[in-house]
């Protein structure tokens, strides 16, 4: 008995997975491209993606669906910072060469976001290094600051009337 | 009498108005040259500390390094035709950047992160980085929401002429961070004569 509700589950399991895969070619077109941001977009067999989207709305949760390259279902949990959902699956060690679509549906309005991800066999982040030094200044700190300028300027002003002022009086007799 | 002390005061507030429009036009405090880590700061030899687990890789969204005040964002940052990393836009004085096609901070490897000490307006977000210190702490903020923790282990300052490629950005067995800005002399015709690289392992994530 228990077999069979267990078969029963896993039959319906496959029908709407099967009926997610028809689906999914229509529901692609109405997908907005790209909002569904898959990191690194390359990957290797056994490697561990990350995708998140902020196509959910804050704080918006999603099913995530990896199983067109073979890892099957994951949750797209709301992030602590910035709003957006946030899941993570395991490219399987047996997973073919290839671009695969990676889905996530929002929980609350069921909007259907897609990305690609790019499985290779050899690593394509074998890294290239930077080189030398980096520009990352131009001296600016060490010339005049503008807002120490403009301060010093109206000092000497407030100086030159006063300076002005007492001569005046003093020009006119008046004593100091 | 009234007239006498109101002189006075036109007096006082004239000198004193005189003497600080120069010593303010003449530099007063503000144009020092930016902080450069003294050579107790350097990398200590013996064994690497041990260092927290590698976590999975996830692209920065911010850096905060308390110590010297700085909270910034990240923006993705790619090579330049001479194989240099590049910069962030000068213009955006609080924004850094991380060379998005290596190690993501927190993963196993050499993430590099940079940033300006100064552009044409003044001091920019990595103006203090030379001041900090071994021990110091650094924050990422990551895409997955989380946050890795990384702890300083030398601030170095090296000349552009003589840079040591390897071990600024070469690879790690554990996950660490570089961070850098312009450092070191300054010259009018040539600009910084290097980078300050402050070097740090991933201690904690949360």
């Amino acid at each position: 008995m228990r077999r069979t509700a267990a078969r029963l589950l896993t039959g319906t399991a496959l029908a709407v997975v099967t009926a997610a895969g028809f689906a999914a070619p229509v529901q692609a077109a109405v997908a907005r491209s790209g909002s569904l941001d898959v990191y690194p977009s390359t990957a290797v067999p056994g490697g561990q993606v990350t995708v998140n989207t902020a196509a959910c709305g804050d704080p918006g949760a999603a099913a995530g669906d990896a199983s067109a390259v073979g890892a099957g279902p994951f949750t797209l949990a709301p992030s602590s910072h910035d709003g957006k959902a946030i899941g993570q699956f395991r490219v399987p060690p047996s997973a073919q060469p290839g671009t695969y679509e990676i889905v996530a549906q929002c929980a609350a309005d069921g909007r259907r976001v897609a990305g690609d991800l790019v499985v290779v066999l050899t690593s394509s982040r074998e890294q290239v290094y930077p080189r030398g030094s980096v520009k990352t200044g131009v001296g600016g700190a060490l010339g005049p600051d503008p807002v120490q300028t403009a301060a010093g300027v109206t000092a000497l002003a407030v100086a030159a009337a006063g300076g002005t002022w007492l001569l005046h009086r003093r020009a006119r007799g008046d004593g100091i | 009498m009234r007239r006498v002390v109101g002189d006075t005061v036109i007096a006082s507030v004239t000198a004193v108005a005189l003497c600080s429009g120069v010593w303010l036009l003449h530099g007063g405090a503000g144009t020092q040259a930016p902080p450069q880590p003294s050579a107790a700061e350097a990398r200590p030899g013996g064994a690497d500390p041990r260092s927290a687990p590698a976590l999975p890789p996830s692209p920065p969204d911010r850096v905060r390094i308390p110590s010297i005040r700085v909270d910034a964002p990240l923006m993705g940052l790619g090579l330049t035709t001479s194989g240099s990393l590049d910069v962030p836009p000068a213009a955006k004085k609080n924004l850094a950047g991380w060379y998005e096609s290596g190690t993501t901070p927190g993963e196993t490897g050499t993430a590099i992160v940079a940033g300006h000490v100064d552009n044409a307006e003044g001091p920019a977000v990595f103006y203090d980085l030379g001041a900090v210190r071994r021990g110091a702490t650094i924050e990422v903020d990551r895409r997955d929401g989380g946050v890795a923790v990384f702890t300083v282990d030398a601030v170095e300052v090296y000349d552009a002429r003589d840079f040591p490629d390897e071990k600024v950005y070469g690879a790690a067995a554990r996950p660490e961070l570089r961070v850098i800005t312009c450092g070191g002399e300054y010259s009018r015709a040539t600009g910084y004569r290097g980078n300050v690289v402050v070097f740090a392992h991933l201690t904690g994530s949360r």
